[in-house]
């Protein structure tokens, strides 16, 4: 499948594009029913030259609780990121319905620093279309390098989640797995989330998607109430994780319960040392003060 | 006095000096600092106002007013007026930008000689501690003569930020040039930015007030509700008993119609405090323990403590109440819970009592100062657990066990209130009042403690000898 040389595309695809063509996609779809095939786009997408603004970076950094260094943090690469795994997503080849594609998980490792000075290639492609018990799934991989080189210095996989698509050849998954009891340690920290989370992360990511605006945009698209964003919250776990993961290192989130705005979020930052007493890994595990309820866990670990 | 001009020795030194910068004289001086052993530097004494519930009866004082309130009465205590004292310091943990020269400007408004330096100095809850650990150093290094160390705050004044929203269209706004460019930047604003920014005690990394951390740790170190209640009690009881004896008369100067702390309950029982609700810890798995009455409530007040060389003392005629031996400061990484965020000062304490080769045991009097009865007890309970001693202090055991009879004898905090940055002032004073009137203890002279917790997770410790 994904063995040819990606679609160079010659600018940034813009968001806000991206999420109307998705809107106008599932219209079809509704219409004209869905596709055939199974397959994902045999092809990725590639932008060429990306360069991080640097006053949105600043805004970035302060809004998740990172210092204003000139490192971009791995989140914001992911946001630079985004829009060329959405367009990949918004192909015609493309087998799953974006709209209420459920972000399952990511994992993102930061193999070396990425200055905001530096312009990057990001190339992105979808990969592993399988089965999940309530669903389909899949990974939208995204690679970034400094212009012209060759190393990649960040490389990121985010699991999505199109539920109630089955698609034809794609096996069942088996029973579903019970969760584990969980049950909400002492906080390191608690996150006052005010109802303008989303739309604040909104304004420094670019993802307009409408479920994280306000009640109003989240209720015309069947949410009860708007909903932070995943990589907001993972990513300042990251930034509470704090100086100990160096400049390299494997980061990973498991979203489960979406935290509705305005809320607390409880989190817990546990620390794990080697017997020399050197940072080996932080895992964190944020929930809901009020009913206990998880919202999402990872790790950050040495590369 | 130095009426014509500072006199390049101070108005304090009295040996000749020669032309400044002859071969000679730099000789002599180098000589002279080598073979200068470090000074002594003395607590001459103290004065603070009376402490006041927030908005009670300084609500319409500032930090300056109180400042200078608190200077004036040492300064009339003293004799000081006109005086060039070497440097004073203090600060304040809520401070306006505009008091950036909060401690000169109350030195300006003294009746100190105008000639005096100052500085601000800020380390949460340790700054009064800080001030006179700075200010003694520079005292032994024979830098200074003299010097006034303070601190003050005020809940009930607090400054009030704008929003970011707000500063960030006014901060553009004062750099636009032209009308359009302006209107475009006032057009961001929105009524939420409107919505001022008010202090808050919550540590900016966790989000968690103090109230909450130290919820955390006196859960971790299973101290009981009856046993903060006690040290409550105890320390209204104190207090009260050191007002009844006229402890304070030569320690604080009346202000704005209080002439005691205005939080002391004399009449205050264990039954009392044992009815009030938990206020913090409330969400946590253990039983919530602590309560308005256990825990220190915000407060206005200032404090002074006059410092001086043993030679500045005695040429002004002044009291020598206790030497300042030494001081330690500690810090902890409470981030993701290694330790409590007000626990510093169970790693400070140890490390300042083995360089000066002393043990819990030979101190006479503990001023642990009560952030919450929850945060001493918690302090205590870490020196007397084994495990404690030996994987963190390092030890063969546990550090040791503190003789409660010794502990905040006159009353601390929980009675007193802390105006956060006023705290070690009046630790400092009244401590140097009780060394100064034990005297000797099996033929030395009797030595005090002090430990302040700060936010931050940090912690500044000090330690005091009987003159």
């Amino acid at each position: 499948m994904n063995t040819g040389q990606p679609i160079i595309l010659g600018e940034m695809p813009s968001l806000s594009k991206l999420y109307v063509n998705a809107a106008a996609a599932a219209a079809r779809r509704r219409i004209l029913g869905s596709p055939a095939g199974a397959g994902l786009p045999s092809v990725g997408h590639e932008v060429r030259g990306v360069q991080a603004d640097v006053g949105n970076l600043t805004a970035y950094q302060h809004l998740i609780g990172e210092t204003a260094s000139d490192v971009l943090p791995a989140g914001f690469i992911h946001a630079l990121a985004f829009p060329v795994a959405m367009s990949v997503m918004n192909r015609d080849d493309f087998p799953l319905p974006l709209l209420g594609m459920i972000h399952l998980r990511n994992v993102v490792e930061q193999r070396s620093p990425v200055r905001f000075t530096e312009p990057l290639d990001i190339t992105a492609r979808a990969e592993a279309l399988r089965a999940h018990r309530s669903g389909t799934q899949l990974d939208l991989v995204a690679e970034v390098r400094v212009s012209g080189g060759e190393a990649v210095r960040w490389r990121g996989i985010s699991t999505y989640l199109a539920k109630g698509v089955f698609l034809p050849g794609i096996d069942k998954a088996s029973a579903s797995v019970r969760p584990e009891d969980f049950k909400a340690p002492d906080p390191t920290a608690v996150w006052q989330l005010g109802v303008d989370a989303g739309r604040a992360y909104a304004a420094v990511s670019g993802d307009f998607n409408p479920i994280h605006l306000s009640v109003l945009s989240a209720k015309a698209l069947g949410m009860r109430r708007s909903i932070a964003h995943g990589m907001y919250l993972a990513s300042r776990a990251l930034a509470d994780v704090g100086a100990a993961k160096g400049d390299s290192f494997r980061w990973d989130v498991t979203f489960e319960a979406p935290v509705f705005l305005p809320a607390p979020v409880g989190l817990d930052i546990s620390t794990v040392q080697t017997d020399g007493a050197a940072w080996l890994r932080s895992d964190y595990v944020a929930w809901n003060p009020r009913s206990g309820r998880k919202h999402f866990s990872g790790s950050v670990a040495a590369l | 006095m130095s009426v014509d001009g500072q006199s390049v020795t101070g108005p304090e030194e009295t040996t000749n000096v020669r032309a400044a910068g002859s071969p000679q004289s730099l000789r002599e001086a180098q000589s002279l600092r080598e073979a200068q052993a470090l000074r002594k530097a003395v607590v001459v004494g103290g004065n603070r106002i009376p402490f006041a519930r927030t908005g009670g009866a300084y609500t319409k004082s500032s930090n300056q007013d109180m400042l200078t309130a608190a200077l004036d009465g040492l300064i009339a205590r003293f004799g000081l007026q006109d005086e060039r004292i070497g440097e004073v310091a203090a600060g304040a943990v809520l401070k306006h930008s505009r008091d950036f020269n909060l401690t000169r400007e109350a030195v300006l408004g003294s009746a100190l000689s105008a000639e005096t330096p100052a500085y601000d100095l800020q380390q949460a809850c340790a700054t009064g501690l800080e001030t006179v650990l700075g200010l003694g150093n520079k005292i032994r290094l024979g830098q200074i003569q003299s010097a006034i160390a303070g601190g003050v705050d005020s809940a009930s004044d607090a400054p009030i930020a704008v929003s970011e929203g707000l500063r960030e269209v006014l901060l553009d706004l004062n750099r636009a040039k032209a009308l359009p460019q302006r209107l475009q930047i006032l057009a961001r604003l929105r009524p939420k930015d409107l919505a001022p920014d008010a202090p808050n005690t919550g540590e900016p990394r966790t989000g968690l007030s103090m109230g909450e951390h130290q919820a955390l740790t006196t859960a971790q170190w299973k101290i009981t509700r009856q046993a903060q209640d006690e040290l409550a009690y105890n320390s209204h009881r104190n207090l009260a008993a050191a007002y009844e004896a006229g402890f304070f008369d030569d320690l604080l100067t009346p202000y704005r119609g209080l002439s005691r702390d205005s939080n002391l309950r004399a009449d205050t029982t264990l039954e009392k405090l044992a009815s009030l609700k938990p206020v913090f810890g409330r969400n946590l798995g253990s039983e919530a323990t602590m309560t308005a009455g256990n825990s220190t409530p915000l407060t206005d007040g200032a404090s002074t403590v006059l410092l001086a060389s043993e030679e500045w003392a005695d040429q002004h005629g002044l009291p020598k109440l206790a030497t300042v031996l030494d001081g330690e400061a500690a810090a902890v990484d409470f981030v993701h819970g290694k330790d409590g965020l007000l626990m510093a000062p169970a790693f400070a304490v140890p490390r300042l009592l083995a360089r000066n080769g002393l043990t819990l045991d030979d101190i006479d009097f503990f001023e642990i100062h009560e952030a919450f009865a929850g945060t001493v007890l918690s302090t205590l309970a870490a020196w007397e657990d084994e495990e404690f001693g030996r994987t963190r202090l390092g030890l063969d055991g546990a550090f040791g066990k503190v003789d409660r009879a010794r502990l905040n004898v006159n009353g601390s905090s929980l009675a007193a209130g802390h105006p956060f940055a006023a705290t070690g002032g009046r630790i400092v004073a009244s401590l140097a009042k009780m060394l100064h009137a034990k005297g000797t203890v099996d033929g030395r002279p009797a030595l005090g403690l002090i430990s302040v917790c700060a936010a931050g997770g940090q912690g500044v410790v000090a330690l005091l000898e009987a003159h």
